[in-house]
């Protein structure tokens, strides 16, 4: 029976996130985080890990609850909403599925409980300096030393190094070509030799660079297989762009909201300027771009669960559409604001540096495009048949 | 969250499917004339086959049809490839609006006729001077005894040269200040002297829509829908009406999207297929999630309306999305064809339908409220902006 929308459940839990976070005044905690203010941040966490948010898509037998991406769904989107800082997305959303699906026993019963708990958060160590994300350029390295893993390398652009207890490291542990020899290894931040944080456009989240100078750690740290990281990253990254584009979808949300409620009551010429077409109607573009975004996501995530055939062009689709619209929705709130738009006072820029922060975000859009197009079995090898043509 | 039909719903898909196999017909004449007499033909088959007006009751022909089962019709309609429907007005706005609000006498007279394309039906809505802003119409009818003398003239009147009927909108008292009072609705015999026809020449080539010339064209009292003065009402009922027809726009938007992937993939430019050139392939990419997000923009719109038994008024931002992302698709799909694209008819790189379809585009962003009408009713419906400045 045809139902495209988020049940009562989770629609309910969307309510008792968006209390919270009222509570917490909103985008105010981004703001004091901006200005080195963690303290509020930190507080809010607790009381979003007290209400469960951190056990979402954790097994039962570990703590968590259990649920799949649509019930993360609108958590996400309150958090995008409220730009909020914080390591959430790549633990819920990229290390807790992978755990759940490649985790040894004692990985799982090392760290599933913590994150569930809200005590432990990972964030993902895997470009390096003037690098693309292709895996064949990583040079980061793990060699064998008994049952031990020696590290040397450089990662950067490594999202809230300095917020999180762990990392998910991809490193070379063998020769490689199209993937192969990487392997996938969970450290600790204490474990690092060095970490600066670097200056980010987008001080909601920080950016941080990772030094490893024969960083010794047990075989065990490893998950999924040996030299076959490439291929568990890549389905952990299902994950985290179907998540990617719900955050997005939720700050889209408030922009939208921000921009209607701005031209109902700024008045100029006499009148709010909301009357004005060249005004309302890029609101209502905006709207459309909002609305197509938001169902992209919540199929995507709906087919992630579901194991659809047209779950990576779906996933893909939604993130290359949610990006793009989020950057165009963050613009255009700047200019229907005028003036005040182009402050730090108003919220404007916070939402159009996270929409960039989130822009080149573990991909390009182009090589989302082409993850749609491989999704999607365009083969343009061997054409079904050739059409004469004059 | 979930996409799957109902038994039922599948068992009904399987009805229309099988009797589609049957009833289709085979080959579509070319030439005007042929070609409208099999439309009409193609109506009567539907209608006899119990296939037109599926959601109406069963006492006026239809087979009280559920919201979902409209769906799997326009679903089921696109993807067989069926000839339009010549009595689109007709069926989805004049039959229904007058089940609603006709009188005894009026749904006698027309409903049956119209379900088997008996009488063809028109819209006289727009003049010269009254397009967007509709209120602004002066065709104005006169009491004349006990007839109406209707004078004026409208414009972009589809199947206005082949229409038995006319769904009019015409100006019976003057309210200073309030244009939209004063409006009745005529159901005007298109058969008589006091009408007249010139068709319009649309920039594709085809002779769709008209002008309408009335010259003391007659109506009586038992002509007019609701109230004398009150048509605007009427009017605003039948848009709603309107609104049902998007789902076939949808899905067509979904096929013609699949056949764009076929032809980039089929087309070959100095031995390279279309879709192996990384630009066209990202742009089709892009395309994807677009008329993807259109299609799931729908079918959440949808929900909504099963959910509260009518549409909100979200569902107006369907028409606007589509209209302009098929506009866009059709334009790209000319575009890649490269110079030989601007060739078209028996010269066509291709098929010349995608030229064809191409222009025919413009129509739609036009038509049945322009795109920028469309905006302005979601700005203040869904978002609650003020209200544009009206004269």
């Amino acid at each position: 029976m045809m139902d495209f929308s988020l049940n009562e459940e989770q629609e309910m839990f969307r309510n008792y996130v968006r209390k919270c976070l009222n509570e917490a005044g909103q985008t105010m905690v981004a703001r004091e985080f901006t200005c080195g203010n963690t303290s509020e941040f930190i507080k809010l966490q607790k009381k979003l890990a007290e209400l469960g948010c951190t056990g979402i898509t954790i097994s039962e037998e570990y703590g968590g609850l259990g649920l799949g991406a649509l019930d993360l769904v609108p958590v996400l989107e309150e958090f995008g909403r409220a730009v909020l800082p914080g390591a959430y997305l790549e633990t819920m959303a990229f290390v807790v599925p992978l755990l759940e699906k490649y985790g040894t026993r004692e990985q799982k019963e090392t760290y599933l409980p913590e994150i569930a708990a809200g005590t432990r958060s990972f964030s993902i160590a895997w470009v390096e300096p003037n690098k693309s994300y292709d895996p064949d350029v990583i040079e980061c390295q793990a060699v064998t030393k008994g049952s031990s893993l020696v590290i040397n390398g450089v990662k950067t652009l490594v999202p809230d190094g300095n917020q999180v207890e762990s990392l998910l490291l991809i490193v070379r542990t063998d020769e490689g070509g199209n993937g192969d020899g990487l392997s996938l290894v969970l450290i600790d931040v204490n474990e690092v030799t060095d970490m600066k944080t670097l200056s980010s456009m987008d001080e909601t989240r920080n950016v941080t660079e990772i030094t490893l100078e024969n960083v010794e750690v047990p075989m065990a740290r490893v998950i999924g297989e040996v030299n076959q990281g490439w291929n568990v990253l890549k389905e952990g990254l299902l994950y985290l762009h179907a998540a990617t584009s719900s955050m997005l979808v939720g700050s889209m949300d408030h922009i939208v909201e921000m921009s209607s409620e701005y031209a109902k009551i700024r008045e100029q010429f006499g009148q709010p300027i909301g009357r004005f077409q060249a005004i309302k109607h890029r609101i209502v573009d905006m709207k459309l771009d909002l609305e197509t975004a938001r169902s992209l996501s919540h199929y995507a995530n709906w087919a992630l669960d579901t194991n659809q055939q047209d779950k990576e062009a779906a996933i893909y689709s939604a993130r290359t559409f949610a990006t793009e619209a989020n950057i165009r929705l963050a613009s255009h709130n700047i200019q229907n604001h005028g003036g005040i738009g182009f402050t730090m006072e108003m919220d404007c820029h916070l939402f159009l540096k996270r929409a960039r922060f989130y822009e080149n975000y573990m991909g390009s859009i182009s090589q989302f495009r082409e993850d749609v197009s491989k999704g999607l079995g365009w083969s343009y090898e061997k054409p079904r048949f050739q059409l004469t043509s004059k | 969250m979930d996409f799957s039909f109902t038994k039922k719903e599948e068992r009904f898909r399987l009805e229309l499917r099988n009797w589609l196999e049957e009833n289709l017909p085979t080959s579509w004449p070319k030439e005007e004339e042929a070609y409208i007499s099999f439309l009409k033909n193609w109506q009567r088959t539907l209608a006899e086959g119990g296939w037109a007006g599926i959601t109406w009751p069963e006492k006026y022909g239809g087979r009280n049809a559920t919201l979902m089962q409209e769906i799997i019709y326009h679903q089921e309609m696109v993807r067989a490839d069926a000839p339009p429907s010549i009595n689109y007005v007709g069926i989805h706005m004049v039959g229904p609006t007058l089940m609603q609000i006709g009188t005894e006498e009026q749904k006698e007279r027309f409903i049956k006729k119209l379900l088997t394309g008996e009488e063809i039906w028109c819209q006289g809505y727009s003049e010269p001077n009254a397009g967007s802003d509709l209120s602004a119409i002066k065709t104005s009818a006169l009491k004349d005894g006990d007839r109406w003398l209707i004078n004026g003239q409208k414009v972009w009147t589809s199947y206005g040269h082949i229409a038995d009927r006319c769904f009019l909108l015409a100006r019976t008292s003057q309210v200073p200040g309030k244009k939209h009072k004063g409006i009745t609705v005529f159901l005007l015999d298109m058969n008589q002297p006091g009408v007249e026809v010139r068709p319009i020449v649309q920039l594709d080539g085809r002779q769709e829509f008209n002008e309408v010339y009335l010259t003391d064209a007659v109506c009586s009292d038992a002509d007019i829908v609701g109230e004398v003065d009150k048509g605007w009402q009427v009017m605003i009922s039948l848009m709603l009406h309107e609104r049902a027809g998007i789902g076939a726009e949808v899905f067509t938007l979904e096929k013609q999207f699949n056949n764009l992937v076929a032809m980039t993939k089929e087309y070959k430019v100095d031995g390279k297929s279309l879709i192996e050139d990384a630009n066209i392939r990202q742009k089709m990419a892009d395309l994807y999630a677009r008329s993807r997000g259109a299609i799931l923009n729908y079918y959440r719109n949808l929900t909504n309306t099963l959910k509260n038994g009518q549409p909100g008024p979200e569902s107006s931002i369907d028409k606007l999305l589509v209209s302009e992302l098929t506009k866009e698709m059709l334009e790209f799909a000319v575009s890649i064809q490269g110079p030989h694209g601007i060739l078209w008819k028996e010269d066509a790189p291709i098929n010349s339908r995608w030229q064809e379809k191409y222009l025919y585009s413009y129509g739609t962003t036009i038509g049945g409220g322009t795109s920028e009408i469309q905006r302005n009713t979601i700005g203040e419906r869904v978002l609650g902006l003020p209200k544009d400045l009206r004269a």
